[in-house]
Protein backbone atom coordinates (compact mmCIF):
# COMPACT_ATOMS: atom_id res chain seq x y z
CA UNK A 1 0.00 0.00 0.00
CA UNK A 2 1.31 3.30 -1.01
CA UNK A 3 0.98 5.74 1.53
CA UNK A 4 0.66 9.25 2.04
CA UNK A 5 3.81 11.49 1.40
CA UNK A 6 3.59 13.80 4.19
CA UNK A 7 3.85 10.28 6.18
CA UNK A 8 6.88 8.89 4.26
CA UNK A 9 8.88 12.17 4.30
CA UNK A 10 8.14 13.03 8.23
CA UNK A 11 9.13 9.01 8.79
CA UNK A 12 12.10 9.38 6.67
CA UNK A 13 13.24 12.83 8.53
CA UNK A 14 12.59 11.20 11.93
CA UNK A 15 14.40 7.99 11.57
CA UNK A 16 17.87 9.36 11.94
CA UNK A 17 16.87 11.02 15.68
CA UNK A 18 15.23 7.68 16.61
CA UNK A 19 18.26 5.93 15.88
CA UNK A 20 20.55 8.78 17.82
CA UNK A 21 18.58 8.91 20.64
CA UNK A 22 18.80 5.21 20.75
CA UNK A 23 22.72 5.66 21.17
CA UNK A 24 22.36 8.25 22.92
CA UNK A 25 20.40 6.76 25.98
CA UNK A 26 22.49 3.82 25.71
CA UNK A 27 26.00 5.20 25.99
CA UNK A 28 24.67 7.64 28.66
CA UNK A 29 23.33 5.21 30.72
CA UNK A 30 26.59 5.90 32.64
CA UNK A 31 25.52 8.94 33.63
CA UNK A 32 21.93 9.62 33.42
CA UNK A 33 18.74 6.84 33.26
CA UNK A 34 19.16 4.75 30.49
CA UNK A 35 20.71 1.35 29.30
CA UNK A 36 20.94 -1.72 26.96
CA UNK A 37 16.80 -2.61 27.40
CA UNK A 38 15.54 0.69 27.01
CA UNK A 39 18.32 1.63 23.90
CA UNK A 40 16.86 -2.09 22.38
CA UNK A 41 13.67 -1.31 22.49
CA UNK A 42 13.78 2.49 21.12
CA UNK A 43 15.95 1.14 18.04
CA UNK A 44 13.56 -1.80 17.52
CA UNK A 45 10.66 0.65 16.94
CA UNK A 46 12.64 2.60 14.74
CA UNK A 47 12.58 0.15 12.53
CA UNK A 48 9.73 -1.29 13.02
CA UNK A 49 7.89 2.52 11.94
CA UNK A 50 10.02 2.06 9.12
CA UNK A 51 8.31 -1.31 8.23
CA UNK A 52 4.84 0.11 9.18
CA UNK A 53 5.38 2.88 6.74
CA UNK A 54 7.50 1.38 3.76
CA UNK A 55 6.78 -2.12 3.82
CA UNK A 56 8.03 -5.11 4.60
CA UNK A 57 10.20 -5.90 2.03
CA UNK A 58 12.06 -2.55 2.43
CA UNK A 59 12.78 -2.80 6.02
CA UNK A 60 13.73 -6.61 5.63
CA UNK A 61 16.60 -5.25 2.54
CA UNK A 62 17.82 -2.63 5.37
CA UNK A 63 18.04 -5.48 8.16
CA UNK A 64 17.42 -8.38 6.56
CA UNK A 65 15.61 -11.31 8.38
CA UNK A 66 19.04 -13.43 8.48
CA UNK A 67 20.96 -10.69 10.51
CA UNK A 68 17.99 -10.33 13.11
CA UNK A 69 17.82 -14.37 13.78
CA UNK A 70 21.72 -14.07 14.53
CA UNK A 71 21.55 -10.68 16.65
CA UNK A 72 19.30 -12.58 19.33
CA UNK A 73 21.51 -14.87 20.49
CA UNK A 74 25.08 -12.81 19.62
CA UNK A 75 23.85 -10.75 22.60
CA UNK A 76 23.54 -13.84 25.15
CA UNK A 77 26.92 -14.69 23.35
CA UNK A 78 29.16 -11.87 24.14
CA UNK A 79 27.50 -11.24 27.74
CA UNK A 80 28.86 -14.83 28.14
CA UNK A 81 32.08 -14.44 26.80
CA UNK A 82 32.68 -11.36 28.88
CA UNK A 83 32.15 -12.85 31.76
CA UNK A 84 34.13 -16.05 30.77
CA UNK A 85 37.02 -13.91 29.85
CA UNK A 86 37.65 -13.10 33.91
CA UNK A 87 38.64 -17.01 33.52
CA UNK A 88 41.27 -16.54 31.40
CA UNK A 89 42.91 -14.03 33.95
CA UNK A 90 42.04 -16.51 37.47
CA UNK A 91 39.21 -14.43 38.44
CA UNK A 92 35.46 -15.32 39.33
CA UNK A 93 32.77 -15.61 36.38
CA UNK A 94 31.78 -12.22 35.43
CA UNK A 95 34.25 -10.40 37.45
CA UNK A 96 35.29 -7.06 35.42
CA UNK A 97 38.17 -6.16 37.36
CA UNK A 98 40.95 -7.63 35.50
CA UNK A 99 39.45 -6.86 31.96
CA UNK A 100 41.96 -3.94 31.78
CA UNK A 101 45.29 -2.09 32.93
CA UNK A 102 43.25 -0.54 36.13
CA UNK A 103 40.42 -2.36 38.13
CA UNK A 104 38.31 0.84 37.25
CA UNK A 105 38.82 1.05 33.89
CA UNK A 106 37.84 -2.59 33.55
CA UNK A 107 35.18 -2.31 35.40
CA UNK A 108 33.83 0.38 32.98
CA UNK A 109 34.82 -1.63 30.11
CA UNK A 110 32.77 -4.87 31.46
CA UNK A 111 29.99 -2.74 31.67
CA UNK A 112 30.47 -0.92 27.92
CA UNK A 113 30.78 -4.63 26.78
CA UNK A 114 27.83 -6.20 28.84
CA UNK A 115 25.56 -3.68 28.13
CA UNK A 116 26.25 -3.67 24.44
CA UNK A 117 24.96 -7.80 24.61
CA UNK A 118 22.04 -7.07 26.08
CA UNK A 119 20.64 -4.11 23.19
CA UNK A 120 21.49 -6.95 20.74
CA UNK A 121 19.47 -9.36 22.22
CA UNK A 122 16.99 -6.94 22.70
CA UNK A 123 16.43 -4.85 19.40
CA UNK A 124 17.22 -8.79 17.95
CA UNK A 125 14.23 -10.11 19.38
CA UNK A 126 11.96 -7.08 19.07
CA UNK A 127 12.38 -6.46 14.96
CA UNK A 128 12.15 -10.67 14.88
CA UNK A 129 9.03 -10.80 16.56
CA UNK A 130 7.62 -8.28 14.69
CA UNK A 131 8.94 -9.46 11.41
CA UNK A 132 7.28 -13.15 12.28
CA UNK A 133 4.02 -11.44 12.51
CA UNK A 134 3.78 -9.36 9.85
CA UNK A 135 5.14 -12.61 7.95
CA UNK A 136 2.58 -14.91 9.50
CA UNK A 137 -0.42 -12.70 8.66
CA UNK A 138 0.15 -12.25 4.96
CA UNK B 1 2.21 16.69 47.80
CA UNK B 2 3.34 13.79 46.25
CA UNK B 3 0.88 11.88 48.22
CA UNK B 4 -2.11 13.44 46.21
CA UNK B 5 0.21 13.07 42.66
CA UNK B 6 0.47 9.30 44.07
CA UNK B 7 -3.07 9.27 44.47
CA UNK B 8 -4.41 10.81 41.28
CA UNK B 9 -2.32 8.58 39.22
CA UNK B 10 -3.52 5.54 41.22
CA UNK B 11 -6.92 6.63 40.40
CA UNK B 12 -6.67 6.99 37.16
CA UNK B 13 -4.54 3.34 36.61
CA UNK B 14 -7.78 1.89 38.61
CA UNK B 15 -10.54 3.89 35.72
CA UNK B 16 -8.17 2.34 33.46
CA UNK B 17 -8.42 -1.19 34.67
CA UNK B 18 -12.13 -0.74 34.78
CA UNK B 19 -12.70 0.19 31.62
CA UNK B 20 -9.84 -2.27 30.23
CA UNK B 21 -12.45 -4.97 31.84
CA UNK B 22 -15.93 -3.22 30.36
CA UNK B 23 -14.78 -3.77 27.06
CA UNK B 24 -15.22 -5.78 24.31
CA UNK B 25 -13.40 -4.13 21.24
CA UNK B 26 -9.46 -5.67 21.77
CA UNK B 27 -8.38 -2.91 19.88
CA UNK B 28 -9.63 -0.57 22.64
CA UNK B 29 -8.36 -2.76 25.04
CA UNK B 30 -4.38 -2.58 23.78
CA UNK B 31 -4.90 0.93 23.71
CA UNK B 32 -6.15 1.57 26.96
CA UNK B 33 -2.92 -1.00 27.93
CA UNK B 34 -1.21 1.45 26.55
CA UNK B 35 -2.42 4.07 28.81
CA UNK B 36 -2.04 2.16 32.00
CA UNK B 37 1.83 1.93 31.15
CA UNK B 38 2.31 5.26 31.15
CA UNK B 39 0.56 6.10 33.85
CA UNK B 40 2.41 3.11 35.46
CA UNK B 41 5.85 5.21 34.20
CA UNK B 42 4.50 8.44 35.98
CA UNK B 43 3.77 7.13 39.23
CA UNK B 44 7.73 5.50 38.81
CA UNK B 45 9.09 8.97 38.23
CA UNK B 46 7.19 9.73 41.02
CA UNK B 47 8.78 7.41 43.61
CA UNK B 48 12.31 8.51 42.21
CA UNK B 49 12.99 5.51 39.90
CA UNK B 50 13.98 6.74 36.48
CA UNK B 51 15.72 4.03 34.98
CA UNK B 52 12.18 1.60 35.66
CA UNK B 53 9.91 4.41 34.55
CA UNK B 54 11.90 5.07 31.05
CA UNK B 55 11.97 0.65 30.59
CA UNK B 56 8.44 0.68 31.30
CA UNK B 57 7.63 3.62 29.03
CA UNK B 58 9.01 2.11 26.40
CA UNK B 59 8.05 -1.38 26.71
CA UNK B 60 4.72 -1.42 28.01
CA UNK B 61 3.39 1.62 25.50
CA UNK B 62 5.70 1.24 22.80
CA UNK B 63 6.56 -2.17 21.68
CA UNK B 64 3.68 -3.73 23.47
CA UNK B 65 1.11 -1.96 21.80
CA UNK B 66 2.94 -2.17 18.66
CA UNK B 67 2.96 -6.04 18.68
CA UNK B 68 -0.62 -6.63 20.54
CA UNK B 69 -1.69 -4.65 17.47
CA UNK B 70 0.27 -6.82 15.55
CA UNK B 71 -1.12 -9.95 17.39
CA UNK B 72 -5.29 -8.75 16.47
CA UNK B 73 -4.36 -8.34 13.01
CA UNK B 74 -3.78 -12.50 13.10
CA UNK B 75 -6.71 -13.06 15.21
CA UNK B 76 -10.08 -11.47 15.71
CA UNK B 77 -10.95 -7.58 17.18
CA UNK B 78 -13.70 -8.18 19.53
CA UNK B 79 -13.48 -10.38 22.74
CA UNK B 80 -15.57 -13.24 22.51
CA UNK B 81 -18.45 -13.79 25.56
CA UNK B 82 -17.01 -15.88 28.21
CA UNK B 83 -19.08 -18.74 29.36
CA UNK B 84 -17.65 -19.06 32.49
CA UNK B 85 -19.09 -18.50 36.10
CA UNK B 86 -17.70 -15.50 37.42
CA UNK B 87 -18.47 -15.83 41.56
CA UNK B 88 -15.74 -18.23 41.74
CA UNK B 89 -12.80 -16.20 39.71
CA UNK B 90 -14.28 -12.85 41.73
CA UNK B 91 -14.11 -15.01 45.30
CA UNK B 92 -9.91 -16.18 44.55
CA UNK B 93 -9.56 -12.51 43.33
CA UNK B 94 -10.70 -11.10 46.26
CA UNK B 95 -8.90 -13.78 48.92
CA UNK B 96 -5.66 -13.01 47.34
CA UNK B 97 -6.15 -9.58 46.96
CA UNK B 98 -7.08 -8.89 50.85
CA UNK B 99 -3.78 -11.21 51.48
CA UNK B 100 -2.09 -9.26 50.08
CA UNK B 101 -2.72 -6.32 51.60
CA UNK B 102 -2.54 -7.94 55.01
CA UNK B 103 0.80 -8.61 53.87
CA UNK B 104 1.67 -5.15 52.75
CA UNK B 105 0.53 -3.76 56.05
CA UNK B 106 3.47 -5.91 57.57
CA UNK B 107 6.24 -4.07 55.58
CA UNK B 108 8.23 -1.52 57.16
CA UNK B 109 7.10 1.82 55.79
CA UNK B 110 8.80 2.91 52.20
CA UNK B 111 11.93 4.82 52.52
CA UNK B 112 12.59 4.56 56.46
CA UNK B 113 16.59 4.67 56.72
CA UNK B 114 16.89 1.18 58.62
CA UNK B 115 14.42 -1.07 57.13
CA UNK B 116 16.48 -4.26 55.75
CA UNK B 117 16.36 -3.78 52.74
CA UNK B 118 17.99 -0.83 53.24
CA UNK B 119 20.86 -2.44 55.32
CA UNK B 120 21.91 -5.63 53.57
CA UNK B 121 23.86 -4.74 50.57
CA UNK B 122 22.32 -1.23 49.44
CA UNK B 123 24.91 0.60 51.52
CA UNK B 124 27.86 -1.19 50.40
CA UNK B 125 26.23 -0.72 47.05
CA UNK B 126 26.08 2.98 47.37
CA UNK B 127 29.10 3.53 48.78
CA UNK B 128 31.81 1.65 47.02
CA UNK B 129 30.13 2.34 43.55
CA UNK B 130 31.75 5.36 42.66
CA UNK B 131 35.10 4.76 44.06
CA UNK B 132 35.60 0.88 42.67
CA UNK B 133 33.88 1.45 39.06
CA UNK B 134 33.54 5.32 38.50
CA UNK B 135 30.41 5.49 36.86
CA UNK B 136 28.20 7.74 38.30
CA UNK B 137 24.58 6.22 37.95
CA UNK B 138 24.13 3.45 40.50
CA UNK B 139 21.31 1.64 38.66
CA UNK B 140 23.71 1.02 35.79
CA UNK B 141 26.73 -0.16 38.19
CA UNK B 142 23.98 -2.67 40.43
CA UNK B 143 22.48 -3.98 37.28
CA UNK B 144 25.66 -4.68 35.28
CA UNK B 145 28.53 -5.13 37.71
CA UNK B 146 27.35 -5.74 41.37
CA UNK B 147 23.94 -7.96 39.99
CA UNK B 148 25.61 -8.56 36.12
CA UNK B 149 24.52 -12.53 36.88
CA UNK B 150 20.94 -11.54 37.29
CA UNK B 151 21.24 -9.43 34.20
CA UNK B 152 22.96 -12.06 32.35
CA UNK B 153 19.51 -13.96 33.28
CA UNK B 154 17.26 -11.31 32.05
CA UNK B 155 18.93 -11.22 28.77
CA UNK B 156 18.54 -15.03 28.38
CA UNK B 157 15.06 -14.67 29.46
CA UNK B 158 14.78 -12.50 26.53
CA UNK B 159 16.66 -14.64 24.49
CA UNK B 160 14.31 -17.19 25.34
CA UNK B 161 11.35 -15.50 24.45
CA UNK B 162 12.40 -14.50 21.28
CA UNK B 163 13.23 -18.09 20.12
CA UNK B 164 9.70 -19.67 21.22
CA UNK B 165 7.76 -16.90 19.09
CA UNK B 166 10.19 -17.58 16.21
CA UNK B 167 9.65 -21.42 17.03
CA UNK B 168 5.50 -20.76 16.76
CA UNK B 169 5.42 -18.34 14.22
CA UNK B 170 8.14 -18.20 11.76
CA UNK B 171 8.85 -21.74 11.06
CA UNK B 172 6.13 -21.78 8.03
CA UNK B 173 8.58 -20.50 5.26
CA UNK B 174 5.90 -18.67 2.50
CA UNK B 175 6.10 -21.61 -0.16
CA UNK B 176 3.56 -19.57 -1.94
CA UNK B 177 0.77 -16.49 -0.59
CA UNK B 178 -1.74 -17.92 1.60
CA UNK B 179 -1.15 -21.75 0.88
CA UNK B 180 1.22 -22.30 4.13
CA UNK B 181 0.69 -19.12 6.30
CA UNK B 182 -3.49 -19.19 6.56
CA UNK B 183 -3.70 -22.09 8.97
CA UNK B 184 -4.95 -21.23 12.04
CA UNK B 185 -2.39 -21.87 14.97
CA UNK B 186 -3.04 -24.21 17.23
CA UNK C 1 24.14 45.65 30.26
CA UNK C 2 24.53 43.85 33.33
CA UNK C 3 24.16 46.88 35.30
CA UNK C 4 21.21 47.88 33.62
CA UNK C 5 19.10 45.17 34.69
CA UNK C 6 18.17 44.47 38.43
CA UNK C 7 18.51 40.64 38.43
CA UNK C 8 16.14 39.87 41.35
CA UNK C 9 13.14 42.05 38.64
CA UNK C 10 14.76 39.86 35.90
CA UNK C 11 14.18 36.94 38.32
CA UNK C 12 10.67 37.79 38.81
CA UNK C 13 9.41 38.32 35.59
CA UNK C 14 11.11 35.04 33.96
CA UNK C 15 9.08 33.52 37.12
CA UNK C 16 5.86 35.07 36.32
CA UNK C 17 6.36 34.49 32.62
CA UNK C 18 6.58 30.68 33.43
CA UNK C 19 4.19 30.87 35.51
CA UNK C 20 1.77 32.02 32.96
CA UNK C 21 3.01 30.47 30.55
CA UNK C 22 2.48 27.11 32.49
CA UNK C 23 -0.60 27.88 33.29
CA UNK C 24 -2.04 29.17 29.90
CA UNK C 25 -0.73 25.69 28.43
CA UNK C 26 -2.64 23.87 31.39
CA UNK C 27 -5.41 25.50 30.38
CA UNK C 28 -5.23 24.21 26.97
CA UNK C 29 -5.03 21.02 27.31
CA UNK C 30 -7.79 21.14 29.29
CA UNK C 31 -9.63 22.23 26.75
CA UNK C 32 -8.54 20.28 24.19
CA UNK C 33 -9.22 17.16 26.90
CA UNK C 34 -13.09 18.76 27.12
CA UNK C 35 -13.54 18.98 23.25
CA UNK C 36 -11.90 15.46 22.73
CA UNK C 37 -15.15 13.87 25.01
CA UNK C 38 -17.63 16.50 24.22
CA UNK C 39 -17.16 16.67 20.21
CA UNK C 40 -19.79 14.34 18.03
CA UNK C 41 -17.07 13.43 15.43
CA UNK C 42 -13.95 11.27 15.12
CA UNK C 43 -12.71 14.03 12.87
CA UNK C 44 -13.32 16.72 14.98
CA UNK C 45 -12.20 14.99 18.18
CA UNK C 46 -9.08 15.13 16.24
CA UNK C 47 -8.92 18.43 15.46
CA UNK C 48 -9.78 19.54 19.16
CA UNK C 49 -6.69 16.82 20.51
CA UNK C 50 -4.23 18.48 18.22
CA UNK C 51 -4.54 21.50 20.50
CA UNK C 52 -2.93 19.40 23.10
CA UNK C 53 0.01 18.37 21.57
CA UNK C 54 1.01 21.72 19.96
CA UNK C 55 -0.42 24.52 21.70
CA UNK C 56 -0.50 23.30 24.94
CA UNK C 57 2.54 21.43 24.82
CA UNK C 58 4.47 24.43 23.16
CA UNK C 59 3.61 26.65 26.40
CA UNK C 60 4.03 24.30 28.95
CA UNK C 61 7.26 23.39 27.55
CA UNK C 62 8.44 27.39 27.07
CA UNK C 63 7.09 27.53 30.52
CA UNK C 64 9.35 24.90 31.55
CA UNK C 65 12.45 26.50 29.77
CA UNK C 66 11.99 29.87 31.36
CA UNK C 67 12.29 28.38 34.70
CA UNK C 68 15.51 25.98 33.72
CA UNK C 69 17.05 29.33 32.14
CA UNK C 70 19.80 29.05 29.73
CA UNK C 71 21.39 25.08 30.01
CA UNK C 72 21.87 22.13 28.22
CA UNK C 73 17.93 21.31 29.77
CA UNK C 74 16.38 24.22 28.11
CA UNK C 75 17.71 22.63 24.70
CA UNK C 76 16.60 18.74 25.34
CA UNK C 77 13.10 20.84 26.48
CA UNK C 78 13.33 22.63 23.07
CA UNK C 79 13.60 19.24 21.11
CA UNK C 80 11.36 17.33 22.91
CA UNK C 81 9.04 20.39 22.10
CA UNK C 82 9.91 20.09 18.28
CA UNK C 83 9.29 16.09 18.47
CA UNK C 84 6.06 16.37 19.36
CA UNK C 85 5.10 19.62 17.19
CA UNK C 86 6.15 17.57 14.02
CA UNK C 87 4.90 14.07 14.91
CA UNK C 88 1.70 14.68 16.43
CA UNK C 89 -0.11 16.88 13.38
CA UNK C 90 0.98 13.99 11.21
CA UNK C 91 -0.35 11.37 13.46
CA UNK C 92 -3.47 13.07 13.82
CA UNK C 93 -2.97 12.95 9.50
CA UNK C 94 -2.51 9.35 9.17
CA UNK C 95 -5.85 8.80 11.82
CA UNK C 96 -7.75 11.02 9.34
CA UNK C 97 -6.29 9.45 6.21
CA UNK C 98 -7.30 5.91 8.14
CA UNK C 99 -10.65 6.63 8.82
CA UNK C 100 -11.21 8.20 5.36
CA UNK C 101 -10.01 5.31 4.23
CA UNK C 102 -12.06 2.54 6.85
CA UNK C 103 -15.51 4.46 5.01
CA UNK C 104 -16.39 6.95 7.97
CA UNK C 105 -16.79 10.16 6.23
CA UNK C 106 -17.17 13.17 8.07
CA UNK C 107 -21.25 14.60 9.64
CA UNK C 108 -21.43 17.50 8.26
CA UNK C 109 -24.64 20.22 8.74
CA UNK C 110 -24.48 21.68 5.64
CA UNK C 111 -22.44 20.45 2.74
CA UNK C 112 -21.96 21.26 -0.65
CA UNK C 113 -23.73 18.11 -1.85
CA UNK C 114 -26.86 19.53 0.15
CA UNK C 115 -26.53 22.47 -1.00
CA UNK C 116 -25.90 21.31 -4.95
CA UNK C 117 -28.93 18.89 -4.30
CA UNK C 118 -31.40 22.25 -3.58
CA UNK C 119 -30.29 23.68 -6.69
CA UNK C 120 -30.32 21.29 -8.81
CA UNK C 121 -26.43 20.20 -9.84
CA UNK C 122 -24.77 17.06 -10.07
CA UNK C 123 -24.05 16.03 -6.15
CA UNK C 124 -20.26 15.16 -6.55
CA UNK C 125 -19.09 12.14 -4.49
CA UNK C 126 -15.86 13.07 -2.18
CA UNK C 127 -12.56 11.21 -2.97
CA UNK C 128 -11.76 8.82 -0.93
Amino acid sequence: MKLDLILRVTTKVIIPFILLFALYVHFHGDFGPGGGFQAGVIAAGMLILYAIIFGVEAAQRVVPRAVVHVMVPLGVLIYAMTGLAAFYFGENFLNYAPLAHDPKHGHHLGVILVESGVITTVAGTMVSIFYAFLERGR
Amino acid sequence: MELYVNLLLLTLMAATVIAIIQQSSLFSVVILSGIYSFLMASVLIVLDAVDVAMTEASVGAGISTVVLLGALHLTRTTALKSHQRVFLGLFVSVAVGTMLMWGVLGLPEFGVADAPVHTHVAPTYLLESIPETGIPNVVTTVLADYRGFDTFGETTVVFTAGIGVLLLLGGRRRRGRGAGAKDAPK
Amino acid sequence: MNGLIDPEILDIVVTGLSWFAISAGSFFVLVGTIGLIRMPDVFTRMHAASLVDTLGAGLLIAGMMLQAGFTATSLKLLFIFLLLFITSPVATHAVAQATLEAGDLPELKVDRRDRARTAGDAVETPEA
